[in-house]
């Protein structure tokens, strides 16, 4: 069955509905505690991989490409911190309803389905950061403390921060859509996990790519969904440039939550439920 | 297999996923040494051997063992009942009730960079050493197909729905794809003698390399290999003893 919907309506919902769905999203974390710690654990062992390898090479007060080692401990751990957020629960639900055709339901339901969804997002977002902050405490118990940003840095970092979940959420989704035409979504969900690891600076500093890769990924929203905020953080990014960056941020985000939209009016197209 | 490949889009899927995940790696070592000409006295090539053994084991044990990640969702619907009916061994039933076609892609790239490696490395190569290599690289394989055994073994006393355990320790075991010098003294000992994941690529590009750790440790790389086999296949014994299939 081919549903003819007309998907791009938008309905008015109150607010209440959304923070409703975004509550159940923490919750369904929260009831699970152990099973997202051992799925946090996995991504806390690669980190660790990358902090005693930086440690390695950043030993006896060496600095590369404008990083020292306390500044690349504090990089690294805000990139940790950014990467927990929208990890894998937003598009595994999404791909497995919609594999299984319970995404018939979604669409009956008078809410906008984007909208929903962010509101999961922001939901599992809320328990992701916490968890990742935690982490990022037992981390400089084992590697010493952090630099501390200045006041102004630090306000700059909340805004710049305020942004990464957004942003992740656009990418997540619109990779979450193509479950439509595979049905294979773990293959998928990989190489998207890979492409945005990389070129988000989250395994290497932005600054350590060849020039022009540099600027592919500056002006791909890529940068702002770990490296920006990161980079504030750690004073490397300040002035007009820090709120160039942040400026850049707000404008993948209006336009990737447009893309998501457009995107979604073809893939929800594509739905053949079975046993219609 | 064929099962597998009747799914083309897929596999194809797989394969290139793999390719990039692991690809991603190597472009962030190659990232780290546009800048630094060493780390810990290892240089890039170096490194890269021991990466691509760790590549290279992966795909090994996802081709002919990635049915051992089903053995907590077995375990715990009864699914395994079949198995035990069957007048042939459990656990290579369970080994090989699935073949990882992303193994291909990693395999692919792990000849790759191995080859890249072995050209670039400054060792003076025999007939001999490029033997030892070969076998060194099969028990590496063996090793991680017995870890991943013995890890997914725990399922018969965890009872979780899914294998969050044993994916846990094998992205623990993802720390050996950097030389084991750069970790502390007890991440060290664990990889080397707890759960010997280094087995699997750090020892074996010691011993070619002839340097790092004494080269007998990594030429006691099949005898691991055959500890881990043999000590996974005791615990998945001891652990059936335990099962009680589904229901009742």
């Amino acid at each position: 069955m081919t549903l003819p919907l007309d998907a791009g309506r938008t309905v008015n919902v109150p607010f209440r509905a959304y923070r409703r769905l975004a509550l159940a999203a923490l919750r369904s974390l929260t009831a699970y505690p152990m099973s997202f710690a051992f799925s946090m654990l996995a991504s806390a062992f690669s980190a660790l991989a990358m902090l005693y390898l930086w440690r390695a090479v950043l030993s006896n007060g060496r600095a590369s490409s404008g990083f020292d080692w306390p500044h690349m401990k504090a990089y690294l751990l805000v990139t940790f911190v950014a990467n927990s957020l929208v990890s894998a629960y937003t598009d595994y639900q999404m791909c497995l309803r919609i594999r299984q055709g319970d995404i018939a339901m979604d669409l009956i339901r008078p809410l906008d389905y984007q909208r929903a969804r962010f509101a999961e997002a922001c939901g599992f977002g809320l328990y992701e950061a916490g968890a990742g902050i935690g982490a990022v405490a037992v981390a400089t118990l084992i590697f010493g403390g952090l630099p501390a940003p200045s006041l102004r840095s630090f306000g700059l970092f909340l805004l710049s921060a305020v942004f990464v979940l957004p942003l992740r959420f656009g990418i997540v989704y619109t990779s979450g859509l193509v479950t439509f035409w595979t049905q294979n979504y773990v293959g998928v969900q990989a190489a998207r996990i890979a492409l945005v690891t990389f070129l988000s600076g989250s395994l290497v500093p932005l600054a350590f790519f060849p020039g022009w890769l540099r600027v592919i990924a500056g002006a791909a929203p890529f940068a702002g969904m770990a490296s920006t905020p990161a980079l504030i953080f750690g004073g490397q990014l300040q002035g007009a440039a820090a709120l160039r960056a942040v400026g850049v941020q707000a404008v993948w985000t209006v336009a990737l939550w447009l893309l998501a939209r457009a995107f979604w009016l073809r893939a929800s197209r594509q739905l053949t439920v079975n046993g219609g | 297999m064929r099962s597998t490949l009747q799914y083309e889009a897929d596999f194809w899927i797989m394969s290139v996923t793999a390719v990039i995940t692991q690809g991603v790696g190597i472009v962030f070592l190659w990232a780290i040494f546009r800048s630094i000409p060493r780390i810990n006295g290892w240089d890039f090539w170096e490194i890269v051997l021991v990466y691509s053994l760790v590549v290279l084991a992966e795909g090994v044990s996802q081709l002919f063992a990635q049915g051992v990640w089903n053995l907590a969702r077995v375990v715990n619907t009864g699914e395994l009942d079949p198995y035990l009916i069957r007048p042939y061994s459990p656990v290579l039933q369970v080994l090989g009730s699935e073949v990882g076609m992303n193994g291909l892609g990693n395999v692919g790239l792990g000849i790759a960079l191995l080859v890249g490696a072995v050209i670039h490395v400054q060792v003076a190569w025999s007939p001999a050493r490029l033997a030892l290599l070969a076998i060194l690289v099969v028990s590496g394989g063996l090793v991680k197909i017995g870890l991943n055994l013995l890890a997914n073994s725990s399922a018969f006393w965890l009872k979780t729905t899914w294998a969050m355990v044993p994916f846990s320790l094998h992205t623990f075991g993802e720390l050996t794809r950097f030389p084991l010098t750069i970790y502390s003294t007890a991440i060290r000992l664990v990889l080397a003698v707890v759960l010997p994941y280094a087995f699997m690529s750090f020892f074996p590009a010691t011993a070619v390399l002839g340097r790092g750790a004494p080269q007998w440790v990594g030429l006691l790389t099949p005898l691991a290999a055959g500890y881990c086999l043999l000590l996974a296949t005791w615990v998945f014994r001891r652990g059936l003893v335990r099962y009680e299939s589904a229901g009742h």
